[in-house]
Protein backbone atom coordinates (compact mmCIF):
# COMPACT_ATOMS: atom_id res chain seq x y z
CA UNK A 1 0.00 0.00 0.00
CA UNK A 2 1.49 3.14 -0.89
CA UNK A 3 0.14 6.55 1.13
CA UNK A 4 -1.75 9.85 -0.70
CA UNK A 5 2.06 11.36 -1.20
CA UNK A 6 3.16 9.02 -3.08
CA UNK A 7 0.06 8.93 -5.33
CA UNK A 8 0.58 12.33 -5.72
CA UNK A 9 3.52 12.52 -6.66
CA UNK A 10 2.87 9.83 -9.26
CA UNK A 11 0.61 11.84 -10.77
CA UNK A 12 2.19 14.97 -10.51
CA UNK A 13 4.89 13.47 -12.61
CA UNK A 14 2.75 12.05 -15.63
CA UNK A 15 1.24 15.25 -15.82
CA UNK A 16 4.33 17.26 -16.03
CA UNK A 17 6.12 14.74 -18.31
CA UNK A 18 2.66 14.76 -20.73
CA UNK A 19 3.36 18.89 -20.13
CA UNK A 20 6.47 19.03 -22.00
CA UNK A 21 5.12 16.81 -25.07
CA UNK A 22 2.45 19.56 -25.33
CA UNK A 23 4.77 22.04 -24.72
CA UNK A 24 7.10 21.32 -27.28
CA UNK A 25 4.56 20.86 -29.63
CA UNK A 26 2.74 24.01 -29.00
CA UNK A 27 5.87 25.65 -29.52
CA UNK A 28 6.52 24.03 -32.91
CA UNK A 29 9.59 22.98 -31.40
CA UNK A 30 8.98 19.53 -32.13
CA UNK A 31 11.75 19.03 -35.04
CA UNK A 32 14.45 20.63 -33.45
CA UNK A 33 13.76 18.85 -30.11
CA UNK A 34 12.88 15.49 -31.16
CA UNK A 35 15.02 13.95 -28.64
CA UNK A 36 13.60 15.39 -25.36
CA UNK A 37 9.81 14.63 -27.34
CA UNK A 38 10.61 10.80 -27.40
CA UNK A 39 12.47 11.02 -23.93
CA UNK A 40 9.48 12.52 -22.31
CA UNK A 41 6.93 10.77 -24.01
CA UNK A 42 9.29 7.33 -23.02
CA UNK A 43 8.98 8.46 -19.56
CA UNK A 44 5.15 9.44 -19.45
CA UNK A 45 4.35 6.09 -20.90
CA UNK A 46 6.72 4.53 -18.82
CA UNK A 47 4.99 6.34 -15.98
CA UNK A 48 1.61 4.83 -16.80
CA UNK A 49 2.47 1.63 -17.62
CA UNK A 50 3.86 1.29 -14.31
CA UNK A 51 0.75 2.35 -12.66
CA UNK A 52 -1.44 -0.02 -14.59
CA UNK A 53 0.88 -2.87 -13.76
CA UNK A 54 1.27 -1.84 -9.98
CA UNK A 55 -2.65 -2.06 -10.01
CA UNK A 56 -2.87 -4.91 -11.38
CA UNK A 57 -0.45 -7.38 -10.14
CA UNK A 58 1.04 -5.15 -6.90
CA UNK A 59 4.24 -3.82 -5.73
CA UNK A 60 6.18 -6.90 -4.75
CA UNK A 61 4.95 -8.97 -7.81
CA UNK A 62 7.71 -9.80 -11.04
CA UNK A 63 5.66 -8.31 -13.33
CA UNK A 64 6.06 -4.76 -11.54
CA UNK A 65 10.00 -5.12 -11.02
CA UNK A 66 10.47 -6.32 -14.67
CA UNK A 67 8.61 -3.68 -15.96
CA UNK A 68 10.13 -1.04 -13.69
CA UNK A 69 13.81 -1.71 -14.69
CA UNK A 70 13.35 -2.03 -18.16
CA UNK A 71 11.19 0.66 -18.83
CA UNK A 72 14.26 2.64 -16.66
CA UNK A 73 17.05 1.41 -18.91
CA UNK A 74 14.58 2.52 -22.14
CA UNK A 75 14.10 5.84 -20.75
CA UNK A 76 17.55 6.76 -19.21
CA UNK A 77 18.78 5.38 -23.35
CA UNK A 78 16.30 7.82 -24.52
CA UNK A 79 17.61 10.83 -22.03
CA UNK A 80 21.35 10.09 -23.25
CA UNK A 81 20.60 10.56 -26.65
CA UNK A 82 18.75 14.38 -25.48
CA UNK A 83 22.12 15.12 -24.04
CA UNK A 84 23.63 13.73 -27.24
CA UNK A 85 21.09 16.15 -28.77
CA UNK A 86 22.44 19.09 -26.92
CA UNK A 87 25.72 18.52 -27.83
CA UNK A 88 25.56 18.46 -31.72
CA UNK A 89 22.83 22.08 -31.00
CA UNK A 90 26.16 23.54 -28.87
CA UNK A 91 28.53 22.50 -31.82
CA UNK A 92 26.37 22.70 -34.71
CA UNK A 93 28.51 25.97 -36.21
CA UNK A 94 31.97 23.65 -35.68
CA UNK A 95 30.46 21.13 -37.96
CA UNK A 96 31.10 18.49 -35.96
CA UNK A 97 28.06 15.77 -35.66
CA UNK A 98 29.77 13.00 -38.05
CA UNK A 99 32.55 13.17 -34.87
CA UNK A 100 29.71 13.39 -32.44
CA UNK A 101 27.94 10.84 -33.83
CA UNK A 102 30.64 8.19 -33.46
CA UNK A 103 31.62 9.27 -30.43
CA UNK A 104 28.20 8.58 -28.82
CA UNK A 105 27.90 5.31 -30.20
CA UNK A 106 31.53 4.72 -29.06
CA UNK A 107 30.43 5.48 -25.52
CA UNK A 108 27.18 3.73 -25.36
CA UNK A 109 29.04 0.56 -26.66
CA UNK A 110 31.91 1.08 -24.33
CA UNK A 111 29.13 1.42 -21.26
CA UNK A 112 27.37 -1.52 -22.35
CA UNK A 113 31.06 -3.38 -22.50
CA UNK A 114 32.06 -2.52 -19.04
CA UNK A 115 28.45 -2.88 -18.08
CA UNK A 116 28.38 -6.37 -18.91
CA UNK A 117 32.04 -7.06 -17.83
CA UNK A 118 30.74 -6.11 -14.03
CA UNK A 119 27.82 -8.58 -14.43
CA UNK A 120 29.64 -11.37 -16.51
CA UNK A 121 29.70 -13.44 -13.15
CA UNK A 122 26.21 -13.11 -11.43
CA UNK A 123 24.18 -16.64 -11.98
CA UNK A 124 20.95 -16.32 -13.43
CA UNK A 125 18.96 -13.34 -14.59
CA UNK A 126 21.94 -11.63 -16.60
CA UNK A 127 19.99 -10.01 -18.49
CA UNK A 128 17.95 -8.35 -15.94
CA UNK A 129 21.01 -7.60 -13.72
CA UNK A 130 22.64 -5.85 -17.29
CA UNK A 131 19.95 -3.86 -17.87
CA UNK A 132 19.70 -2.71 -13.71
CA UNK A 133 23.68 -2.13 -14.31
CA UNK A 134 23.14 -0.47 -17.70
CA UNK A 135 21.10 2.01 -16.64
CA UNK A 136 23.07 3.23 -13.56
CA UNK A 137 25.96 3.48 -15.51
CA UNK A 138 24.54 5.79 -17.86
CA UNK A 139 23.30 8.24 -14.92
CA UNK A 140 26.78 8.20 -14.34
CA UNK A 141 28.42 8.72 -17.61
CA UNK A 142 25.47 11.27 -18.19
CA UNK A 143 26.67 13.12 -14.97
CA UNK A 144 29.75 13.62 -16.87
CA UNK A 145 28.56 14.78 -20.01
CA UNK A 146 26.81 16.89 -18.29
CA UNK A 147 29.22 18.63 -16.81
CA UNK A 148 31.32 18.65 -19.93
CA UNK A 149 28.30 19.91 -21.97
CA UNK A 150 28.30 23.01 -19.16
CA UNK A 151 31.65 23.80 -19.97
CA UNK A 152 31.38 23.90 -23.99
CA UNK A 153 28.34 26.14 -23.32
CA UNK A 154 30.84 28.88 -21.09
CA UNK A 155 33.53 28.44 -23.18
CA UNK A 156 31.92 28.58 -26.40
CA UNK A 157 29.92 31.62 -24.80
CA UNK A 158 26.67 29.96 -26.00
CA UNK A 159 23.79 32.76 -25.66
CA UNK A 160 20.92 30.63 -26.48
CA UNK A 161 18.95 31.05 -22.93
CA UNK A 162 16.81 28.05 -23.92
CA UNK A 163 19.49 25.86 -24.32
CA UNK A 164 21.44 27.26 -21.79
CA UNK A 165 18.10 26.49 -19.70
CA UNK A 166 17.95 23.22 -20.74
CA UNK A 167 21.40 21.97 -20.11
CA UNK A 168 21.14 23.60 -16.72
CA UNK A 169 17.68 21.54 -15.53
CA UNK A 170 20.03 18.29 -16.89
CA UNK A 171 22.92 19.01 -14.64
CA UNK A 172 21.19 20.09 -11.49
CA UNK A 173 19.14 16.72 -12.29
CA UNK A 174 22.12 14.90 -12.40
CA UNK A 175 24.05 16.42 -10.16
CA UNK A 176 21.26 16.02 -7.50
CA UNK A 177 20.47 12.60 -8.09
CA UNK A 178 24.19 11.35 -7.39
CA UNK A 179 24.19 13.57 -4.30
CA UNK A 180 21.06 11.96 -3.23
CA UNK A 181 22.46 8.49 -4.19
CA UNK A 182 25.55 9.47 -2.11
CA UNK A 183 24.20 10.81 1.15
CA UNK A 184 21.58 7.96 1.01
CA UNK A 185 24.33 5.33 1.31
CA UNK A 186 26.02 7.71 4.13
CA UNK A 187 22.84 8.15 5.98
CA UNK A 188 20.28 5.42 5.44
CA UNK A 189 17.89 6.31 8.15
CA UNK A 190 17.10 10.00 7.25
CA UNK A 191 13.58 9.77 5.46
CA UNK A 192 14.03 12.93 3.30
CA UNK A 193 15.87 10.60 1.44
CA UNK A 194 12.62 8.75 0.17
CA UNK A 195 10.86 12.15 -1.60
CA UNK A 196 14.00 13.29 -3.23
CA UNK A 197 13.85 10.87 -6.44
CA UNK A 198 10.82 11.27 -7.15
CA UNK A 199 10.57 14.51 -6.57
CA UNK A 200 13.38 15.13 -8.87
CA UNK A 201 11.85 12.89 -11.32
CA UNK A 202 9.17 15.77 -11.26
CA UNK A 203 11.73 18.61 -10.93
CA UNK A 204 13.76 18.12 -14.68
CA UNK A 205 9.94 18.09 -16.47
CA UNK A 206 8.55 21.30 -14.72
CA UNK A 207 12.25 22.72 -15.72
CA UNK A 208 12.07 21.94 -19.01
CA UNK A 209 7.88 22.90 -19.52
CA UNK A 210 8.61 26.31 -18.09
CA UNK A 211 11.66 26.50 -20.55
CA UNK A 212 9.42 25.49 -23.97
CA UNK A 213 6.63 27.81 -22.33
CA UNK A 214 8.59 31.03 -21.32
CA UNK A 215 11.42 31.07 -23.04
CA UNK A 216 11.14 31.83 -27.25
CA UNK A 217 13.51 30.17 -29.35
CA UNK A 218 15.20 33.05 -30.05
CA UNK A 219 15.96 34.51 -26.75
CA UNK A 220 19.40 35.18 -26.38
CA UNK A 221 21.06 36.13 -22.98
CA UNK A 222 22.92 39.22 -22.75
CA UNK A 223 26.71 37.67 -21.16
CA UNK A 224 28.75 39.90 -22.97
CA UNK A 225 27.29 43.19 -21.62
CA UNK A 226 26.87 42.17 -18.63
CA UNK A 227 30.79 40.87 -18.58
CA UNK A 228 32.02 44.04 -20.55
CA UNK A 229 29.70 46.85 -20.05
CA UNK A 230 32.10 49.78 -20.76
CA UNK A 231 32.63 48.23 -24.04
CA UNK B 1 43.24 10.85 -37.96
CA UNK B 2 44.18 13.12 -34.98
CA UNK B 3 40.43 13.60 -34.70
CA UNK B 4 39.21 10.35 -34.61
CA UNK B 5 42.31 9.61 -32.09
CA UNK B 6 40.65 13.00 -30.38
CA UNK B 7 37.40 11.29 -30.23
CA UNK B 8 37.89 8.02 -29.13
CA UNK B 9 40.26 9.21 -26.15
CA UNK B 10 37.87 11.65 -25.18
CA UNK B 11 35.32 8.40 -24.83
CA UNK B 12 37.57 6.87 -22.62
CA UNK B 13 38.25 9.76 -20.35
CA UNK B 14 34.30 9.98 -20.25
CA UNK B 15 33.74 6.50 -19.64
CA UNK B 16 37.25 6.43 -17.35
CA UNK B 17 35.21 9.78 -15.08
CA UNK B 18 31.76 8.69 -14.84
CA UNK B 19 33.01 4.75 -13.69
CA UNK B 20 35.46 6.31 -11.02
CA UNK B 21 32.40 8.75 -10.09
CA UNK B 22 30.40 5.69 -9.57
CA UNK B 23 32.85 4.02 -7.52
CA UNK B 24 33.29 7.08 -4.95
CA UNK B 25 29.39 7.50 -4.95
CA UNK B 26 29.12 3.92 -4.14
CA UNK B 27 31.85 2.86 -2.51
CA UNK B 28 29.98 1.95 0.79
CA UNK B 29 26.41 1.08 -0.93
CA UNK B 30 23.45 0.09 1.04
CA UNK B 31 21.12 1.17 -1.35
CA UNK B 32 20.53 -1.67 -3.66
CA UNK B 33 19.80 0.07 -7.27
CA UNK B 34 19.25 3.83 -7.90
CA UNK B 35 15.77 5.15 -8.46
CA UNK B 36 14.56 5.26 -12.06
CA UNK B 37 13.95 8.69 -14.16
CA UNK B 38 10.26 8.15 -14.75
CA UNK B 39 7.51 8.03 -11.52
CA UNK B 40 6.25 4.85 -9.87
CA UNK B 41 7.65 3.81 -6.66
CA UNK B 42 10.96 1.52 -6.80
CA UNK B 43 10.24 -2.05 -6.43
CA UNK B 44 12.11 -4.01 -3.89
CA UNK B 45 15.34 -5.62 -4.98
CA UNK B 46 15.40 -9.71 -5.69
CA UNK B 47 19.43 -9.41 -5.22
CA UNK B 48 18.91 -9.11 -1.51
CA UNK B 49 22.33 -10.31 0.57
CA UNK B 50 21.62 -13.94 1.81
CA UNK B 51 21.65 -13.18 5.11
CA UNK B 52 20.41 -9.89 7.08
CA UNK B 53 17.40 -8.37 7.90
CA UNK B 54 15.95 -6.83 4.65
CA UNK B 55 15.41 -2.63 5.17
CA UNK B 56 12.56 -1.11 5.53
CA UNK B 57 10.89 -0.01 2.13
CA UNK B 58 11.44 3.99 1.84
CA UNK B 59 7.90 3.48 0.05
CA UNK B 60 5.87 2.44 3.06
CA UNK B 61 2.60 3.11 3.62
CA UNK B 62 1.56 5.59 6.44
CA UNK B 63 -0.55 4.22 7.91
CA UNK B 64 0.91 1.39 11.43
CA UNK B 65 4.07 1.07 13.09
CA UNK B 66 6.68 -0.64 11.81
CA UNK B 67 6.66 -3.96 13.16
CA UNK B 68 9.82 -4.76 15.65
CA UNK B 69 12.59 -6.63 13.90
CA UNK B 70 13.03 -9.87 14.29
CA UNK B 71 16.76 -9.58 14.19
CA UNK B 72 17.01 -6.97 16.93
CA UNK B 73 17.80 -8.59 20.80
Amino acid sequence: MLGSADYAIWLLAASCEACVVVCVFSTRSARRYLPIVFHMLGEFLATIGRFVIFRRYGYTSHEYFYFYYYSDALVVICLYFVLIGLFAQVFEEMKVSQYLRVAALLLLCGTAWITYSIVADSRGRLLTHFVVELSQNLYFVGVVLTYLLWGAVVKLQETRTRLVQLVLSLGVYFSAFAVTYALRNLYPGFSLWQYTPPLLGIALPAAWAYTFLKVPEGARLATAQVAAPGR
Amino acid sequence: MSRWLSVVVLVMLVLAAAMGLRGIVTSHSQVPVMEAAAGGPVPPSPWRAAGGPVPPSPWRAAGGPVPPSPWAK
